[in-house]
């Protein structure tokens, strides 16, 4: 997607951005949950994978829906266990605070402890469903998009697939262990645009799909550009 | 964000009033157009089609799905893979291997597929071996543990095992991981079937050869059993390029509905399945015609099953007595190979009901949801998977509840839409062949390199 043309027309970044994107397979794992008090003990001995699986994961294989649908542990708490409090706890766990597995299993371990505390009658009522933990296994996978400006970063947001969205904007703070976004760091390290790397950071990713969210960036940049 | 809202049918939002002016709009016309009683295209089964190639679905999925296919591709470019199942043609692992491999092979991960040979005798004992598994009473003996194992043998010895990765599928050739030590490859075992509640007998005797696989695979985490292997999930999946799928011509669903007297200018409430008592199509009769107190609409229970199975005729006739005389009431017995009829029948309707009362996956809703129907569908199996309450579709655990949501969803044709567009979305990102492809990629990247990134 470079050309001449476009890189006299947009000043260079000091480094290009190189679109990546993720693929995942789920492993089911050893854990499962029939009561709220066997879920308990599953959040905390499950592996690292298995929370990324229902918090990160489940945000990008439903990011097609626009409310409702936050991380799968609120979703069971709720369909499952008939305790809307709860899943009201637990859906409102945002994972752009944490940028570790282990602070964010942390948060619901400590949501559901308060929840079984408060009703010990619940935490041994048998679900309707089981809750089964899997945990993904994710490969890296670069794509044909790269910017040298930010007119080429416009166009690469359009361009790549919505997963490559969710690998830069939502995952990344996992990898960079900040709490930004790949495109956010890029804009201001390599681009020195500060203002806008701030602006996609406040977007909002549980009001939108994941569509929404990528137009919204794109939005924001071509502000930038024009 | 907002929370998850409740569930519970009774707390669904009601427009006030609403009963009443359904009651007002039911009263339907008394003339019916004239139905065939054996549409032609019963007959013959057509020729069979040839595979898509992976560009055919880059108007579905994208250019940038199928370029991270290619590039997982790549990196395994030469790598070769068998896979091994009891049977080539009929049944869903014959008909996924005949879509999957060609794929495979496309993108230069050499896949051959082999069958393996038994005698009646032997398929007698998977059958029965298929039936415990799923959690049929069975005693085993140690004459059908022989015809099993006498029978994997020969195959043992007839085939060769020297690809990179050797996929077992199902219980029936299990014991071949016996060519394991012979093998440079990977083995991996794809069980189609639930395992949640099998024989304990049949089981023990299998899991020996489970446990010495490198890996499972199960269509839910539901089915799977705790194994000493690593096991993966690979949902079902379906073929949007399929005759069953495909987009079709508006003016070939509008023949087949002349062909079948169905009335597109009013509503239709469609469910396709086999008539068999866990798909409760009486249930869905008694759902219509409690619902069509309130809305006017058409019922279409299509299905098959019932010229081969006589359990499939009884039921068969348990619907005709249920439906009687009801003109609006169309029932089709339909053979196998009508997969543009069943496509187009799916696509006329209005709604599409799946109200299982015991499940596998359930592959008619993901049929019905990636055709962007609103659907109902009964709580069960791999059902909520698909349909996400609300979301994707709605779930219903009765009768009542079925009648309930009919009339809902007939009378709020936004929400209805919404469902529908979700559901087709969930389709694409979960359950198509390309997303199959993906995981059986990555798959055997793991398994050759020892993990992921």
């Amino acid at each position: 997607m470079t050309s001449a043309a476009a890189t006299t027309l947009a000043p260079p970044a000091v480094k290009p951005f190189y679109f990546n994107t993720s693929a995942h397979l789920l492993r089911i794992t050893r854990q499962k949950s029939s009561t709220l008090a066997e879920f308990l003990n599953a959040l905390r001995e499950c592996p690292e994978g298995s929370i990324f699986q229902h918090t990160f994961r489940t945000l990008q294989e439903h990011h097609f829906i626009r409310e409702g649908f936050s991380n799968d542990f609120a979703h069971w708490a709720l369909s499952a266990c008939n305790e809307p409090g709860l899943a009201e706890g637990l859906a409102t766990v945002d994972v752009r605070e944490f940028t570790s597995v282990e602070q964010l299993r942390e948060r619901f371990v400590q949501i559901v402890e308060a929840f079984v505390q408060r009703s010990p009658a619940a935490a041994t009522r048998i679900a309707r469903e089981t809750f089964y933990f899997c945990a993904s296994d994710s490969v890296v996978i670069p794509t044909s998009f790269v910017a040298h400006n930010l007119r080429e970063f416009a166009e690469g947001l359009r361009g790549v697939s919505v997963h490559s969205v969710h690998h830069h904007f939502i995952e990344a703070r996992l990898r960079i262990k900040l709490m930004s976004n790949d495109f956010s760091q890029w804009l201001h390290e390599d681009m020195g645009l500060t203002e806008t790397a701030r602006q996609l950071n406040r977007i909002d990713i549980y009001t939108r799909t994941l569509e929404g969210v990528r137009e919204q960036i794109v939005r924001v940049v071509e502000r930038a550009l024009a | 964000m907002e929370p998850v809202e409740p569930q519970t049918e009774s707390e669904l939002p009601v427009q006030e009033g609403q009963s009443d002016q359904l009651a007002a709009s039911a009263p339907a016309s008394t003339e019916r157009p004239e139905r065939r009683k054996q549409p032609r295209t019963w007959e013959t089964p057509p020729s069979p089609v040839p595979p898509p190639r992976l560009d055919d679905y880059q108007g579905i999925i994208g250019a940038a799905d199928i370029e991270e296919l290619r590039f997982l591709a790549r990196e395994l470019k030469g790598k070769t893979l068998k896979m091994v199942n009891s049977t080539a043609v009929g049944g869903g692992v014959a008909e996924i291997l005949n879509q999957l491999v060609p794929l495979m092979n496309e993108l230069e991960v050499g896949t051959h597929w082999e069958v393996i040979t038994g005698g009646n005798d032997f398929f007698e004992v998977t059958k029965a071996f298929h039936n415990a598994l799923q959690g049929s009473d069975y005693k085993l003996t140690q004459k059908t543990r022989d015809i099993f194992l006498m029978y994997n043998e020969q195959n043992r010895q007839r085939m060769q095992f020297t690809e990179d990765v050797v996929v077992i599928h199902d219980p029936q050739p299990a014991a071949l991981i016996r060519a394991r030590s012979d093998s440079p490859g990977r083995w991996v075992w794809r069980c189609h079937i639930d395992l949640s509640n099998p024989n304990a007998e049949v089981w023990g005797f299998l899991r020996p050869f489970v446990e010495q696989y490198d890996a499972a695979i199960f269509s839910s985490p539901s089915f799977a059993r705790q194994l000493a292997i690593p096991q993966y999930l690979f949902y079902p999946c379906i073929d949007p390029l399929s005759e069953k799928n495909k987009d079709l011509e508006d003016s070939f669903v509008q023949r087949v509905c002349d062909e079948f007297g169905i009335d597109r200018s009013r509503p239709i409430v469609t469910q396709v399945s086999r008539f068999d008592r866990a798909k409760d199509p009486v249930g869905v009769v008694q759902a219509f015609k409690q619902a069509r107190k309130y809305v006017d609409c058409q019922l279409v229970l299509a299905g098959g099953g019932a010229s081969d199975d006589p359990e499939g005729a009884a039921v068969l006739k348990e619907v005709k007595e249920a439906a009687g005389e009801d003109p609006d009431i169309i029932i089709l017995d339909l053979p196998p190979w009508c997969a543009l009829e069943i496509n187009a029948l799916q696509r006329a309707s209005t709604l599409i009901v799946q109200k299982s009362i015991r499940e596998g996956f359930g592959l008619t809703v993901t049929e019905a949801l990636w055709k962007a129907k609103p659907t109902i569908a009964g709580a069960v199996g791999g059902i909520p998977t698909q349909v996400i309450h609300k979301q994707t579709g709605v779930l219903v655990h009765s009768v009542d509840g079925c009648a309930y949501q009919m009339r809902y969803l007939l009378t709020h044709p936004d929400f209805a839409k919404q469902l529908g567009e979700n559901g087709r979305a969930h389709v694409k990102e979960n359950f198509l062949m390309t997303t199959n492809v993906q995981r059986w990629l990555l798959l055997i990247r793991i398994l050759l390199t020892g993990g992921g990134n």
